[in-house]
């Protein structure tokens, strides 16, 4: 993370921008909505195999016994993929709205852009809403599942399809197209590809944490909050040791 | 389709064809929600004359409330009534969804007619494009209904489920008021038609895709 620090601080500025010097927060801004969408379609993916029968490979020493326990997995796997997609929905609008501020003048411009990616954000919120309307985990996972598949059409549509609309385009000041038009070479490509790397493995760290949370969590639930077995001995987490007291 | 599916989707049709007959409640509230809404915009703008744009929007706002509000109760009233089970005993999932989303699309579609006809005829704005503001709030509606009503059965079991599934819905409808906006402005005189028909086709490819879809996610929660 030092290191992406400091190259963004050494890359040279962008003419071609209000404030040269100011453009590098798109190092920081440009992986961050890549990361939220691929996790939406992740997490969505992960809720078509709660209502399909698949064999997925068990989580430190969690074994899937049931079709139950398999679901719950597969649910977990969801719920984790949107809380960090999430995460990097939040840092693309903090990083935008700050862009948006030197370049444009305004915290908030009501760019096309902007605005499709706050819907974005509202759609991941629905999402949480909903999770938090249900106590059953049955019902949270088949139902929260249903709203993640229901959203890829819109979510596809906000970030990929509508800013390219020819009138909605045009109101933009967005920069688009610049990957397609070859706009990011250089040290900032360079640079913006090690960023999109590190944010990657920031991810996928966040999601085994993640991950592993969610299994505790569920194996305390299931041994009743009891953290030794009836002989004595350690749980089945093997993350907890157990204490005699004297 | 074979004949059965035909009957299983006509019987939930009529079903919900002859509660709504009965009691008249749906079609009474969409005509005075209409009414009030035409008349409560009006008079927040001061009965002032507005852009097309502007017209378009505050259409759309209404369609997109009136319908969140609305709609999802089909699925609600069910499970207030403990109806959904023997629903979920006597029909097939698809057929389920089938025939409350013709019913929901039949009547979103008449609001939906009803309460733009009276707002342009309150804000006497000409239609310069037919048929493209029909086509915008007809294939609108389509999308409207079979969106609002798959949140509708997804929130139908939840803790405060009439605010659940109208806060779940508004989401996922905002890119089909987009849509709808850019169409409706072009058809009231405020564009290019270019844009107008890519709005017309961007409108039929969300309802086909929604209502598409819609089936294939309901059943997989139905009989949760």
């Amino acid at each position: 993370m030092g290191i992406a620090v400091v190259w963004s601080y050494t890359v040279p500025d962008a003419n071609k921008f209000q404030v040269p010097g100011m453009a590098r927060i798109f190092l920081w801004h440009f992986p961050c909505p890549m990361l939220a969408v691929f996790l939406l379609i992740y997490a969505a993916w992960c809720a078509l195999r709660i209502s399909s029968r698949v064999t997925i490979k068990p989580t430190f020493s969690v074994q899937p016994e049931t079709d139950h326990d398999q679901k719950m997995l597969w649910d977990l796997r969801s719920v984790a993929a949107m809380e960090i997609g999430y995460i990097f929905c939040l840092l693309t609008m903090a990083t935008g709205i700050l862009f948006s501020e030197v370049q444009w003048g305004d915290w908030w411009s009501w760019d096309p852009r902007q605005t499709s990616f706050l819907i974005v954000l509202l759609i991941y919120a629905a999402y949480f809403a909903l999770r938090f309307a249900y106590t059953d985990a049955g019902k949270k996972a088949a139902y929260s599942g249903a709203y993640a598949l229901a959203t890829i059409l819109p979510t596809l549509f906000l970030v990929f399809v509508f800013p390219r609309i020819p009138y909605i385009k045009n109101l933009s000041l967005h920069p688009s197209d610049s990957i397609m038009k070859g706009l990011i070479t250089g040290q900032y490509g360079q640079c913006v590809c090690y960023i999109l790397a590190l944010f990657t493995v920031l991810a996928v760290y966040l999601f085994k944490l993640r991950m592993r949370v969610g299994t505790l969590e569920t194996n305390l639930e299931k041994h009743d909050g009891n953290l030794e077995n009836s002989g004595g001995s350690p749980a089945v987490t093997g993350v907890v040791r157990s204490v005699h007291l004297p | 389709m074979n004949s059965s599916w035909s009957r299983e989707i006509k019987a939930v049709f009529m079903k919900e064809w002859q509660i709504e007959m009965r009691s008249q409640s749906g079609l009474i509230t969409g005509l005075l929600f209409s009414v009030v809404t035409v008349y409560a915009i009006s008079f927040a703008t001061l009965n002032a004359k507005l852009p097309g744009t502007v017209i378009a929007g505050l259409l759309w706002i209404a369609l997109l409330f009136s319908g969140a509000a609305s709609l999802p109760r089909i699925f609600l009233a069910e499970e207030e009534q403990g109806t959904a089970d023997l629903l979920r005993l006597v029909a097939r999932p698809h057929a389920v969804f089938w025939g409350k989303s013709i019913f929901n699309c039949l009547q979103a579609v008449v609001t939906g007619l009803i309460l733009s006809f009276l707002y342009i005829g309150f804000t006497s704005k000409a239609v310069s494009v037919p048929w493209l503001f029909t086509v915008c709030i007809a294939m609108g509606s389509l999308s409207l209904a079979g969106a609002v009503t798959l949140c509708g059965a997804i929130a139908a079991q939840a803790a405060n489920r009439s605010v659940l599934s109208a806060a779940i819905a508004v989401p996922l409808l905002l890119p089909l008021v987009a849509l709808g906006v850019s169409g409706l402005r072009v058809a009231l005189n405020d564009g290019a038609i270019s844009d107008g028909y890519v709005a017309a086709v961007g409108l039929t490819g969300y309802a086909f895709a929604t209502l598409a879809t819609g089936p294939y996610i309901f059943a997989a929660v139905w009989k949760t």
